[in-house]
């Protein structure tokens, strides 16, 4: 009994740790090969609008209703202070430190993370991966590399616009429903943030483009068992990547805020 | 020194022995056919030779090079030499016929898109595929991916062309097709070439030598009119398409009597 679980609490720590260095393995292999040749500017291109263009409406819709939602909540909770002046301060915090960033990778992790995933499990099965070996092309090279690039440029990118779109969210509510005056909202919403603040945002979406396009990739390059396996890949990666947006941002803010 | 040289080749996936000390070497310019039943480790055969699984024994060396033992640049070296034509085809999906056949040449080769094209039409031509350029994978029949599949696979002007049950799933006709695209191609480009088949017809018309695989192991490798007259019972077996033999290994149903009343 006692030895058995101890039999199975080892080959899950085995299990769990060969994954892990199986992921940072080709984590690290993609890194190595963005330096490698030759460059293919065409599908870099190609990335860049599948993960950056495609995805601005879902980022401007969301960005606009959480901080609409966020504003209410904010000029009701201070109304009961008669404080409404702070809503528009705590309103430019939240969105530059946590929400444009955070909302615009668990965002792009369900819709560009999942892409991902869903595109390299296809091809995986159907051996096209294995036909990019043959034609003597490293699949991390001419899959992994493009997905990666455009996603720490391109997720960054979205969170100043969700920032930017996020102050007008909150405009929206506060100027244009609670009456607040638009100088005021303007003039508070920057009030308590530095430069700094923007930097960290800045920060964390880097990171989290890299999680996205590498859980994205690595879930859908691992993908076995035909049809099931292409099913489960995206929801596996959306899971993954998600977990891991929301356990870095506490460690990054952590660290970044000190 | 034989082209391709496969040395006590063993494989096993888990407890699930797939190829057993196979032995096989094929000479320049010749044309080997692979036979076996479902299962009997063919295709993991092809895929040790093109270095995409790694032999727990033994070794795969093409030129004198182990496979194996190759750093992943000079892997992609030898791979350039190589066309591989899998079974279902697998075209890239997203790009044209076109940029099929033109992904190892833009890759690979420092020439001008006017060259890249010429050598794309000739490919193309070549399997009876002229004119599908501007078609996607998913606009053509199994026969004419497959052929597709062929054009890819010869872009590079590789020396040796590896064909992975080119005519599983295809009519008659379509397979007939297929087994004189791959003699016209054995014949023009001169290249060594392994096919991994079902089909009879075109195995022993295609064959300069002819394998079977049989339960992980190669039971006979001999030119096409040996191989024939072979008295071991699982190549007559083989030969004659029948259930009753030592081929299975779990005996198959019984045969039904017809209305003749004959068995």
């Amino acid at each position: 009994m006692v030895l058995t679980f101890i039999d199975k609490t080892g080959a899950s720590v085995l299990s769990a740790l060969d994954t892990a260095g199986d992921f940072a393995t080709l984590a690290g292999r993609t890194f190595v090969a963005i330096f490698k040749r030759p460059f293919d500017g065409k599908n870099l291109l190609n990335q860049f609008q599948a993960v950056g263009v495609h995805s601005l409406p879902v980022v401007i819709l969301t960005s606009v209703a959480v901080s609409m939602v966020f504003a209410v909540q904010l000029a009701f909770g201070f109304r009961q202070f008669q404080a409404e002046g702070l809503a528009a301060q705590v309103e430019g915090l939240a969105i530059v430190r946590e929400l444009g960033p955070v909302i615009t990778g668990l965002m792009l992790s369900g819709r560009i993370g999942s892409a991902m995933a869903a595109e390299l499990g296809t091809m995986q099965v159907t051996e096209q991966i294995d036909a990019l070996e043959c034609l003597a092309t490293d699949p991390i090279h001419y899959l992994f590399v493009p997905r990666f690039l455009a996603s720490i440029v391109v997720v960054p990118l979205l969170t100043v616009i969700s920032i930017y779109v996020g102050f007008w969210g909150g405009y929206l509510i506060l100027v244009g429903v609670e009456g607040q005056s638009a100088f005021v909202y303007s003039h508070e919403f920057y009030k308590l943030l530095a430069f700094r603040d923007l930097r960290i945002a800045l920060y964390k979406a880097l990171v989290f483009g890299m999680i996205i396009a590498l859980v994205g990739c690595w879930k859908g390059y691992r993908t076995q068992g035909g049809a099931e396996g292409v099913g489960n890949a995206p929801t596996s990666s959306v899971v993954t990547s998600s977990l891991w947006i929301l356990i870095s941002d506490f460690f990054l803010t952590k660290l970044l805020l000190v | 020194m034989a082209l391709i040289d496969v040395v006590n080749l063993s494989k096993a996936f888990g407890p699930k022995v797939v190829l057993s000390n196979v032995n096989l070497q094929v000479q320049e310019g010749e044309s080997l056919v692979v036979l076996g039943g479902s299962g009997t480790g063919k295709t993991v055969l092809l895929r040790n030779i093109m270095g995409l699984l790694t032999p727990d024994a033994g070794h795969v060396a093409i030129e004198g090079k182990i496979i194996a033992q190759l750093k992943r640049e000079e892997l992609f070296k030898v791979r350039q030499s190589i066309g591989m034509c899998f079974q279902m085809a697998a075209l890239f999906d997203s790009m044209t016929v076109f940029e099929n056949v033109a992904f190892g040449l833009r890759r690979h080769l420092s020439i001008s898109e006017e060259e890249v094209r010429s050598r794309v039409d000739e490919c193309l031509s070549l399997v009876g595929m002229k004119g599908t350029d501007k078609l996607k994978p998913a606009e053509l029949s199994g026969g004419m991916k497959r052929r597709v599949g062929f054009a890819r696979a010869i872009a590079l002007k590789p020396k040796i062309l590896l064909f992975d049950e080119p005519t599983t799933g295809l009519d008659p006709v379509m397979t007939d097709v297929i087994g004189r695209v791959i003699l016209d191609l054995k014949h023009e480009l001169g290249v060594t070439t392994i096919t991994i088949t079902h089909d009879l017809k075109s195995a022993f018309e295609i064959a300069d030598r002819i394998a079977l695989l049989f339960r992980g192991e190669c039971i006979a490798c001999e030119p096409p009119d040996a191989f024939k007259v072979n008295p071991h019972p699982v190549i007559q077996q083989f030969l004659r398409g029948d259930a009753d033999g030592p081929f299975l290994q779990d005996p198959p149903p019984p045969k039904r009597k017809t209305k003749e009343g004959q068995a």
